[in-house]
């Protein structure tokens, strides 16, 4: 930690649903400008890998073209999340990292976290059953015996 | 980048495939099989004391009239046999290949090329082999032992009404080893190989179809195709707008639940422009479905007492995702390859109307849609056709112009007079019967055709052939005559070993490639079906299964 209880680098994941917005106000209102360092982590969750599925009639250029769109589609997705964090952190005058993984979301937070030597993790609350979205949770059990640094969820309204 | 993953694995299972090779070779293996194939064993062993007992008497009917004893004849291979020979003979071959290969990636280090990515798939396609050998060899016949054991019990066959055969067990198990186990890393890139060898079954399928029953088939086909195809893709197009669902969400949806599942949802996406999560929910609400379907279909086809052709038929148009409309159709009829036949005339009818429908769906979604980019049509129409129905096409043709069998052949039979040989002609004891069954055969072509055949011991022609087929069926022909008929009918036709061995093929690669696909069906994909696609895509696909099993159920008779 830097001065007081200011965290000098912290892991924020976010991927824009409304638990990530709640996380992403947790981070805003923890970090110190000009102390505080905002890694923000995107993770392509990897279910995307078997998104093909059984798929045997198209030939490879069809294939190839739907990979090309999904790629296209998930980037620009990413892109313009990882943009919407770093305005938010820029008007607070934080500084801001972003970073993009592909994997299990817990396991990309555990290796983000260490590479980037983050003393502070935020994430958002679990999504409350019945609300539509896709199915990649944070594995919070993986994430509390992983962790060697404190992490907070923020609450959800 | 080098593909080939330097490991053991493929020398390993290509010495365990040998090794099974010379076990069954050697009768090491008899145990095992004659507990797999208790029937088959039984028949041989009753055959064996058949033989032996024929030998005996021999023996003492010629010391009895003081003549030296005549040569022992060799028993003919029965079919426990055949059995064993046929595993030995797949397990030396391919055993041998991937033990080769194995060798080689453990000796040569690959460099970076196309001999490098080609050598790659082999461990893959030797991880799928040895499962489907497993599945078919091992765990087919045990299923279908139990189900027989169990009938007296519970009252019905388990392993028939559940499908537990190679083709549902082999899709498990891969879908098993992808979501449990995970495909090992030198296996990744042989596992998609599958889809190539499923495509290669269905143009060997090409070979068993007759022109009349193609017609109708097709014909068939493209009325139901066109009336469920058009349909779904219309009642989702009308619907998404109707719950607030976004035009690309629609218009992917529309592909997936219209057309043939998650290939028609992967060649619409780019053209309807899909976002990832319209993408998720579709691809997982049409996986979920197929894989339902895959189970259902084929129990309740059983339980309706359908058959082949109104199976196919509803199978083909009924089950939104094409590959399980092959496992399903496998899963049917496991040990025939009717069902089959008739279902993948309407998969290809499907895939045939894939880029028309795209195209649709390019000028539907570039109407609705402010500013999306305009789609080349023709470009689309030529790259989403589906080339491998021109191999099927061809083979068709090659195998009606007596490539493989003489022409007019059906499924590998044809009739030929030449063929017969001497020991099939009509023996005294049928001709007597013929002579006294003659008198009460009036219609004079009839009578004409069955003295013929009586006077040259065998059938000259087909039309004689088909005119006699229906004598035997006349009421108060005595049994002899009938079975001298049925004789000579045998023995006029005859079965091609290319069409024999592509049957065979044809089981095989359908078993390989739908093991191969399991492996490509991954829980996380299923679990993202949801929101708004899960809603429109289980009330339309209802709408078809249930609405083509009422027409095939009016409608569709037998024919094939």
């Amino acid at each position: 930690m830097a001065t007081g209880l200011a965290p000098r680098t912290l892991l924020l994941a976010h991927h824009g649903t409304a638990g990530a917005e709640q996380a992403a106000a947790l981070a805003l209102s923890l970090a110190v400008p000009g102390q505080t360092r905002i890694v923000h982590l995107y993770v392509v969750p990897d279910f995307w890998n078997g998104m093909q599925g059984d798929d045997w009639l198209n030939n490879a250029w069809t294939r190839d073209a739907f990979g090309r769109h999904v790629e296209g589609q998930l980037q620009s997705e990413a892109q313009e999340q990882m943009k919407a964090v770093a305005e938010r952190c820029a008007a607070q005058g934080i500084e801001c990292a972003p970073r993009l993984a592909y994997g299990k979301p817990a396991e990309c937070l555990l290796a983000a976290a260490r590479e980037c030597d983050a003393d502070l993790v935020v994430i958002g609350p679990p999504r409350p059953k019945g609300t539509p979205g896709l199915r990649s949770r944070m594995d919070l059990d993986q994430l509390a015996r992983g962790l060697g640094v404190p992490f907070m969820v923020a609450t959800a309204r | 980048m080098v593909y080939t993953h330097r490991s053991p694995a493929l020398l390993i299972i290509g010495i365990v495939i040998l090794a099974w090779g010379w076990l069954n070779q050697s009768g090491t293996a008899d145990g095992l099989q004659a507990w797999l194939h208790p029937g088959a064993y039984k028949e041989q062993k009753q055959d064996a004391d058949k033989h032996q007992a024929a030998e005996k008497a021999a023996a003492d009917k010629a010391a009895a009239e003081g003549k030296p004893a005549p040569e022992a004849k060799a028993m003919k291979p029965g079919k426990f046999d055949g059995v064993k020979q046929g595993q030995a003979n797949f397990a030396y071959i391919f055993g041998g290949i991937f033990s080769v290969i194995g060798l080689l990636i453990l000796a040569v280090r690959p460099k970076e090329g196309h001999l490098d990515y080609y050598i790659s798939i082999f461990p893959g396609m030797a991880f799928i082999l040895s499962i489907a050998f497993v599945v078919r060899w091992g765990l087919d016949p045990m299923f279908a032992n139990w189900g027989k054991a169990a009938q007296p019990t519970l009252g019905w066959n388990f392993a028939t009404i559940l499908n537990l055969n190679y083709v549902v067990l082999g899709i498990v198990i891969g879908m098993i080893v992808v979501n449990v186990l995970r495909i090992p890393a030198w296996a990744g890139n042989g596992v998609r190989t599958a889809r190539f060898f499923l495509k290669t079954g269905v143009v060997l399928l090409g070979t068993l179809y007759s022109a009349a029953e193609l017609a109708q088939l097709g014909a068939l086909s493209v009325v139901m195709i066109g009336v469920f195809v058009l349909g779904s893709v219309w009642l989702v197009l009308l619907a998404g707008p109707r719950i607030n669902a976004t035009n690309s969400m629609t218009g992917v949806l529309s592909a997936g639940v219209g057309v043939c599942g998650v290939s028609a949802a992967v060649a619409a996406s780019p053209v309807v422009n899909a976002k990832a999560v319209d993408i998720a929910f579709t691809l997982g609400t049409i996986l979920l479905w197929g894989v339902l379907c895959m189970f259902i279909f084929p129990t309740v086809g059983h339980l309706l007492d359908m058959g082949p052709v109104q199976f196919g038929a509803w199978a083909g148009t009924g089950i939104l995702n094409s590959a399980q409309v092959a496992g399903a159709a496998l899963a049917f009829d496991p040990n025939g390859i009717q069902t089959l036949k008739v279902a993948e005339i309407f998969n290809i009818t499907r895939v045939l109307f894939l880029p028309l429908i795209v195209v649709w769906l390019a000028a539907w979604y570039v109407k609705r849609e402010a500013g999306a980019q305009k789609v080349d049509l023709g470009k689309v129409l030529v790259a989403k056709f589906p080339v491998f129905v021109l191999g099927f096409i061809g083979l068709f043709i090659l195998s009606s112009m007596g490539m493989f069998a003489p022409a007019g052949h059906y499924q590998g039979k044809y009739f030929s007079s030449t063929e017969i040989k001497e020991d099939k002609l009509l023996k005294e004891k049928d001709l007597a019967a013929l002579q006294a069954a003659l008198p009460k055969v009036a219609k004079p072509e009839d009578n004409k055709a069955l003295q013929d055949l009586i006077a040259n011991k065998k059938l000259d022609t087909r039309d004689q052939d088909n005119l006699l087929r229906g004598v035997a069926k006349m009421e108060g022909l005595d049994k002899g005559a009938k079975d001298a008929l049925g004789n000579a009918h045998k023995a006029a036709w005859h079965d091609s070993k290319i069409i024999r061995a592509y049957r065979d093929w044809i089981a095989w690669l359908f078993a390989f490639g739908l093991t191969g696909l399991g492996m490509q069906i991954t829980v996380a994909s299923i679990k993202q079906a949801g929101g708004k696609p899960l809603i429109i895509g289980s009330i339309v696909g209802l709408i078809k299964a249930l609405g083509s099993l009422v027409v095939v159920l009016l409608f569709v008779r037998e024919f094939v």
